[in-house]
């Protein structure tokens, strides 16, 4: 990472057949589809880094997969890294430039000012697969309504988990494309959250009141196939010792992502788990 | 904005120790608490211990931004080079890590 730091970062996705296709990413483009190009001993991505000197003028290009073989995801870092160093040696900007001090540091998905909601982490815990080990952030805005629902509980209650459907349907797998409509290619989305929560309130502290909530959650998806998964919801809550609205969430999600292999006719389950915070608090 | 690199993962022995440290710590801090008390400490035990660590965030400590248009302007501002992540799909977009 420590590579990429000089770098502004950016991302674009299209096809070659797009009417707006960026005059940069054409240049990349013929180079990679260039007809009569000698067929490369090393393997052909739909993804490709292109490096660009501080005018916006390509200075080096490749293929995120390059060289790299088949389930050797370390010669993928190296070949990344590689290509990386090969493509900043060229740009002459970097050579001796100084970065702002505030250039790097850790900027999380968060809430805009005055708003509040819940930051989720989340993360799939394939072994076959170390990226999609790396954890996904999202936030997502919350208003004081959406906060009802886990409203201090005098006594034990019970919580219905489709109300809390906001911010659980961002709980399923990062990069796992295996749950695409295969006619538009778009990804399906969480649409179905069930299950009940026992929240039940604690001991307070002289600052404030917690409460647990606790419960099997399930998730369905658009796919209209009935296909679901589930996991152990828990959550901690804060309140004021005055006041039934919620002041601060922490929990996780802990469940099973039953993913499919569609060429050994198989399916496994992976451990998904989700992290949930509040924001600001 | 996120996107996906390999061998940042906790490896399984870091996040065995840290189970222990947090059990542990656990134990010690709750032998005089009701049940519903350890349920907090429970909770919050696995909360710390699967919140992703600073490096398994490194990507966010990359400089993003949303668009081409506004690398480009940036670059040239700070005079800084660009890293361009081109994807040839009709949905790629890893300014949602849920691409």
């Amino acid at each position: 990472m420590a590579e990429l730091k000089p770098f502004v970062v950016t991302s674009w996705f299209g096809h070659r057949n797009d009417k707006d296709i960026p005059a940069v990413i054409r240049e990349v483009w013929a180079q990679k589809f260039r007809p009569g190009r000698p067929q490369q001993a090393t393997r052909q991505s739909n993804v490709d880094f292109a490096l660009l000197d501080a005018r916006g003028k390509l200075v080096h290009w490749f293929d995120a997969v390059g060289s790299t073989r088949y389930g050797r995801p370390n010669d993928l870092i190296t070949n990344t890294l590689k290509q990386i160093r090969l493509g900043a040696s060229r740009i002459a900007t970097l050579r001796g430039s100084s970065l702002p001090k505030t250039a790097n540091l850790l900027k999380l998905p968060g809430a805009a000012p005055g708003k509040t909601g819940l930051r989720v982490f989340v993360r799939l815990d394939d072994r076959r697969m170390p990226a999609y080990r790396l954890p996904v952030v999202e936030f997502v805005s919350l208003s004081a309504r959406d906060w009802e629902s886990l409203e201090w509980p005098t006594t034990p209650r019970t919580v219905d988990a489709s109300l809390l459907k906001k911010w659980l349907s961002e709980v399923y797998p990062p990069g796992v494309m295996e749950r695409v409509d295969r006619r538009t290619k778009r990804v399906f989305s969480i649409t179905s959250v069930s299950g009940s929560l026992s929240l039940t309130p604690a001991v307070p502290d002289v600052n404030a009141r917690y409460a647990v909530a606790s419960g099997r959650v399930r998730l369905g998806d658009s796919g209209g196939d009935d296909f679901s998964f589930e996991g152990d919801l828990d959550l901690v809550i804060t309140y004021a010792r005055d006041n039934p609205a919620v002041q601060t969430v922490r929990g996780v999600f802990r469940g099973s992502y039953p993913r499919r292999d569609r060429i050994r006719q198989t399916t496994r389950h992976i451990p998904l788990e989700a992290v949930f915070e509040s924001r600001p608090r | 904005m996120v996107a996906r690199t390999h061998g940042l993962h906790t490896p399984r022995k870091a996040r065995m120790t840290r189970l222990a440290t947090m059990m542990a710590l656990l134990l010690c801090a709750t032998g005089s608490l009701r049940a519903e008390d350890l349920a907090v400490e429970r909770v919050l035990a696995w909360y710390h211990l699967l919140r992703p660590t600073e490096k398994d965030l490194a990507v966010y400590r990359l400089n993003w931004t949303g668009s081409l248009d506004e690398a480009q302007q940036r670059a040239a501002r700070e005079g800084r080079p660009i890293c361009l992540v081109i994807i040839h799909s009709k949905y790629g977009d890893i300014a949602s890590g849920h691409c």
